[in-house]
C-alpha cells in the first residue's frame, strides 16, 4: 500500500551489455523465450518473421583475414526515454511507459497489428506474431504461469520481464516494505547469461552497478543520434564496435531462412 | 411511393458514413483484439503451487547445477544455482530448455523391449568364441558405466567399448597464462561454462582453426589455418620439422609461425588443447583422482577402443545413447558386426541417432525423468559426483539400459547409484556442497542419509584437491586422413559442436536468428556459386545425403563446415573431403 506522505521515487530500469564479453552462444534468446512464453519458431519462420525479443547479432569489422574481428551484439527493445517512436505511433494506446520504472510496455489485448510501432522502431526490436503460438504436444505443460501467451496477429517486444517484476513487487510487499521504493529483481535473460556480460539494475540509483557502467567512457548506446535515450548501454573495449552503434541495424541483410 | 436505386445507395452510403461518427466500429475493432485473446487454440499455462526444486543437468559433462522453478512438480523455468563453486551459477542454452526434451517432438515412446531381450539373450547364446558381446557407453565415466563394464565382464566374451575419453585426466585453467587451442571449441561448449568464463581473464587463448568458428571469433588471437594441418603446425611448434614445412602446409607464414612459438616460449605456462604432438606445460594437465566405487565393482572390464576389435566380429552390440554424447560414425560401427544376423539394441530417446540402423530401438527415460550421475568434467581438477535427480516421472514403457543390460548379462545389481555414494561417504574424502543454502561441509561430519538426501535434493560432492597433483598428459584423436584427390571431392570438411537434438525452442538461434548452423544444414564461402537458403546434395565418399546451404563469408574457400547430426556425421567417418553440388 502507498504510503499518503512518501513521494514514489521513479526506478529508470536499464542494462548494460559488455560486448566484449558475449560470446553469441544464445542463452538469453533461448532463456527469454521460456520465461516469456514465446513459441518455438513456426516452420516458416526466418530471421525476418520470427519471434526472439531478445536477438543476437553477428557484426564484423568489414575487413578480411587476418584483420576480420567479429562481435556478438544482444538488441532488444531499448527502452527509449525521450520521444518514443512506438509509443507516438500506436493508434490503439497498446504501448506505454510506466513512470515507476521507465520500462515500455505493450499491451497485446490492445494491439490491432497495424505493426506502426514496428515501422518505427529504429532498433528493429519488435516483433510480429505471424502464426497461432503452438508448442510441441505436452511441451505447453511447461508454460510459465506468470506470463499469458499472446495470440496470433499482435506485436510483442521486450518488457524486461514484467512478470518478474511483478512478482518482485509482490514478495516486497507480503515482506512489508513500502511499495515507494524500486524493487530489486533480475530479467531471464541477465540471469541466463553464463558470461555475466548483462548487468541489470536502476539507472537513477548512482550507487547501482549499471549506472557506474554506464557512466564509463567505453559505453554507448545504439542510435545516439537519434536522441531516444535508450536505457540499454553497451560496453566494448574495441573502437570498430563503438562505431556499429550508428549503423541501421546490425548484421542486416536479405531474408534468410535458416530452418 | 417508388423507392430508387438511386435513394437505397443514398441511403447505403449515408449509413456507411454516419456509422463511422458512431463509437460503434471502433468498439468492435478493441473488442475485435480481446476477443481473439481467448482463442481457445492458445494454450493455458497450467496452475499449481510454485516450488523451487534442485537438480543437475546431464547433457553434457560440464554437469551444471540447476535450479528448477516447478508448478507442482512439473519445471517450467531452469537457472543455474549461483554460488555453486565451479558452475558458478552458469548454464548453456541447452540445459535452460533442458527441461523441454521430454516432449522432444519424434520421441521414441514404445519398442519391442521383450523381443529385445530375447534377440539378445539368444544372440548371446549363439556368441562364437571368436565373437564378441559388445556394451557401446558414448558417456563413460557414470555409475552406469560400471555397471556395463561389469556386465561385460559377467559375459563370456564381453567387451566395454566406450569412445577414447580419459575420465581421469584434467586440465587446470586457473595455472595457465597461455591456452593454445587446435580447433577445441574452448568458449563454446567445452568444459564447464561458468568455470571457463570465469578462468578466462587469466589467460591469453589462441584459437588455430580453419574457420571462423564462435571460439575463434572470441579468442585473443585466431591463427587460420588449412583443415588437417594442424598436427604439421604443431610439430613445428615443438621443434620436430622446419617451420617452413608447417607454413607450406598450414597456409600461413613463416614469421607467424615464429612469432607464435616465441609467444608460447615467453608466456607460460602454455596448456595445449587439441593436438597431442605438443606438450603442455607441466602442472597444466593434472591426473585426477578416481571418485570411489563399491570394491566389488573394480573387477569389472576394462574400456575397450572400438577399432581394436576385429572386423565382422561382434555378435550382439547394446547401444546406451540414452544422453548425448559422443557420436561414432555408423560405418565404422557396422564393419564391426558379423555378417549373419548380428542383434543391434539401441536404448534412445530420438530416431535420429543409431535407432536409424539398429534392429531394435527402445524407449527411454531422459532428464529430468530419470536418476543418473554425471562424471567430473574435463576443466575439473578435483572429482565430483553430481546426480541428475528427477523432476518428473517416466512415460510408461521407458527401459532402464542398466536394468537391461544387466539382466541380459545375468548380473543382479541392486540400487548402483546409492551404492556409489556410499563409497563416496565411506571414504570420508571431500565435502559435500548443498544447492538450497550454498553451503559446503565436510563429508566426515555428514551420516550416509543425509549424504544421499542431500545429493538428491541438490548438492553435490567435490573431491579434496590430492596433496600433490601429479603430472598427466591429454590424448587426441589423430584427424582423419584425406584419401581422394581434391579435383573429386574439393572441399575439406569441418564438423561444428552438436546441437541439442531438434529441441524446439532452440529454433530461436538458428532458424529466427543466425547465431548457429541448423541441422542438415552445411555453410560454405559465399563464393562456392550455390545460394543462401537452397536445397544441395553433399556427398563423401560414405554416401551422400540432402542438405540446405548457408553461405557464411568466415567459412575459406574449399572447405565445408557441417552441423553436427547424425546423418551427416555418418557420411564424415572416414572420408575428410566432400563436395556440395546444387539439388
Amino acid at each position: 500500500m502507498t504510503s499518503a506522505n512518501k513521494p514514489i521515487r521513479s526506478a529508470r530500469y536499464g542494462m548494460t551489455i559488455d560486448v566484449d564479453r558475449c560470446s553469441g552462444c544464445g542463452a538469453c534468446i533461448v532463456a527469454c523465450a521460456v520465461e516469456n512464453n514465446v513459441p518455438p519458431a513456426h516452420e516458416g519462420a526466418t530471421d525476418r518473421k520470427g519471434l526472439t525479443w531478445i536477438r543476437v547479432y553477428k557484426v564484423d569489422n568489414g575487413a578480411e583475414y587476418p584483420d576480420r574481428r567479429t562481435a556478438f551484439v544482444p538488441v532488444m527493445c531499448q527502452h527509449c526515454g525521450n520521444e518514443t517512436p512506438c509509443v507516438h505511433v500506436c493508434p490503439q494506446q497498446a504501448v506505454d511507459i510506466d513512470p515507476a520504472t521507465g520500462v515500455v510496455g505493450e499491451m497485446p489485448q490492445r494491439c490491432l497489428g497495424c505493426r506502426y510501432c514496428m515501422a518505427a522502431c529504429p532498433y528493429h526490436a519488435r516483433y510480429f506474431n505471424w502464426w497461432d503460438p503452438a508448442w510441441p504436444a505436452g511441451m505447453e505443460k511447461t508454460l510459465n504461469p506468470g506470463v499469458t501467451p499472446r495470440m496470433r496477429g499482435v506485436v510483442e517486444k521486450c518488457n524486461l520481464c514484467h512478470g518478474r517484476w511483478h512478482a518482485a513487487k509482490e514478495a516486497a510487499a507480503a515482506a512489508g516494505k513500502p511499495d515507494t521504493e524500486p524493487v530489486e529483481y533480475t530479467p531471464a535473460c541477465v540471469e541466463a547469461c553464463p558470461a555475466g556480460a548483462i548487468h541489470f539494475g536502476d539507472l537513477n540509483d548512482p550507487a547501482s552497478v549499471v549506472a557506474k557502467e554506464a557512466a564509463e567512457t567505453e559505453s554507448f548506446r545504439l542510435l545516439e543520434k537519434l536522441n531516444t535515450q535508450p536505457k540499454i548501454y553497451y560496453r566494448s573495449r574495441n573502437s570498430w564496435v563503438r562505431q556499429i552503434a550508428a549503423a541501421p541495424r546490425p548484421g542486416a541483410g536479405k531474408e534468410k531462412n535458416r530452418g | 411511393m417508388n423507392t430508387t436505386r438511386r435513394q437505397v445507395l443514398m441511403f447505403a452510403g449515408g449509413s456507411a458514413v454516419g456509422v463511422l461518427f458512431t463509437p460503434a466500429p471502433w468498439r468492435l475493432i478493441t473488442d475485435t483484439a480481446l476477443w481473439s485473446e481467448n482463442w481457445p487454440g492458445i494454450p493455458a499455462p497450467a496452475r499449481g503451487e510454485i516450488r523451487t526444486r534442485f537438480t543437475n543437468c546431464p547433457l553434457c559433462t560440464a554437469g551444471c547445477a540447476v535450479r528448477a522453478r516447478c508448478v507442482g512438480d512439473q519445471p517450467v523455468e531452469l537457472a543455474g544455482v549461483g554460488g555453486h563453486p565451479f558452475s558458478r551459477g552458469a548454464l548453456c542454452p541447452f540445459g535452460i530448455v533442458g527441461h523441454h526434451l521430454p516432449y522432444l517432438p519424434g520421441r521414441v515412446k514404445e519398442g519391442p523391449v521383450k523381443e529385445a531381450a530375447a534377440a539378445a539373450a539368444d544372440g548371446i547364446a549363439k556368441c562364437r568364441s571368436s565373437e564378441f558381446v559388445a556394451t557401446l557407453d558414448l558417456r563413460p565415466g557414470r555409475t552406469a558405466s560400471w555397471t556395463y563394464r561389469r556386465a561385460m565382464k559377467a559375459i563370456k566374451n564381453g567387451r566395454y567399448v566406450a569412445p577414447s575419453v580419459d575420465t581421469q585426466v584434467a586440465v587446470d585453467l586457473s595455472k595457465a597464462r597461455t591456452v593454445l587451442s587446435f580447433g577445441v571449441p574452448v568458449l563454446d561448449g567445452w568444459g564447464t561454462p561458468g568455470n571457463v568464463n570465469s578462468a578466462r581473464a587469466g589467460f591469453r587463448l589462441i584459437q588455430i582453426d580453419p574457420v571462423e568458428s564462435r571460439t575463434a571469433s572470441m579468442a585473443d588471437r585466431w591463427l587460420r589455418v588449412r583443415p588437417g594441418s594442424e598436427d604439421a603446425l604443431a610439430e613445428a611448434l615443438a621443434g620436430q620439422i622446419p617451420h617452413a614445412a608447417a607454413a607450406d602446409a598450414s597456409g600461413l607464414t613463416v614469421s607467424e609461425i615464429a612469432a607464435l612459438s616465441k609467444e608460447l616460449e615467453q608466456n607460460g605456462p602454455v596448456l595445449v588443447l587439441g593436438s597431442s604432438q605438443l606438450e603442455s606445460t607441466a602442472g597444466t594437465v593434472v591426473a585426477r583422482r578416481e571418485t570411489p566405487v563399491p570394491d566389488e565393482w573394480k573387477k569389472a572390464a576394462p574400456a575397450t577402443a572400438l577399432a581394436s576389435l576385429p572386423d565382422r566380429s561382434v555378435r550382439v552390440l547394446l547401444i546406451d545413447e540414452s544422453m548425448p554424447g559422443g557420436y561414432l560414425p555408423w560405418n565404422a560401427i557396422a564393419r564391426k558386426l558379423v555378417a549373419d544376423n548380428p542383434v543391434v539394441v539401441t536404448f534412445a530417446c530420438s530416431r535420429e541417432g543409431y535407432a536409424r540402423h539398429a534392429n531394435y530401438a527402445l524407449p527411454v527415460g531422459v532428464y529430468p525423468e530419470v536418476a543418473g550421475d554425471i562424471p567430473a568434467s574435463i576443466d575439473s581438477v578435483a572429482a565430483a559426483f553430481r546426480i541428475a535427480a528427477p523432476l518428473v516421472s517416466p512415460p510408461h514403457g521407458t527401459v532402464n539400459p542398466e536394468a537391461f543390460i544387466a539382466a541380459a548379462a545375468g548380473l543382479s545389481i541392486g540400487d548402483t547409484l546409492r551404492e556409489r555414494a556410499d563409497a563416496i561417504h565411506k571414504s570420508g574424502r571431500g565435502t559435500l556442497f548443498t544447492y538450497a543454502d550454498r553451503k559446503s561441509q565436510a563429508v566426515k561430519i555428514v551420516t550416509a542419509d543425509d549424504f544421499w538426501k542431500a545429493l538428491n535434493a541438490g548438492g553435490c560432492w567435490i573431491d579434496e584437491p590430492a596433496a600433490k597433483a601429479s603430472a598427466a598428459r591429454l590424448t587426441f584423436a589423430a584427424p582423419a586422413q584425406q584419401q581422394v584427390e581434391e579435383s573429386e571431392l574439393p572441399l575439406a570438411i569441418v564438423v561444428t559442436r552438436e546441437l541439442a537434438p531438434g529441441l524446439p525452442l532452440l529454433s530461436k538461434v538458428y532458424q529466427e536468428s543466425n547465431l548457429r548452423l541448423a541441422p542438415g544444414r552445411v555453410a560454405l564461402n559465399p563464393a562456392c556459386g550455390l545460394e543462401d537458403g537452397s536445397p544441395a546434395v553433399f556427398e563423401t565418399l560414405l554416401g551422400k545425403c540432402s542438405v540446405g546451404v548457408t553461405l557464411d563469408s568466415g567459412i575459406p574457400p574449399g572447405v565445408v563446415q557441417v552441423s553436427g547430426t547424425p546423418a551427416l556425421l555418418d557420411l564424415c567417418g572416414d572420408g575428410a573431403r566432400a563436395k556440395v553440388v546444387r539439388a
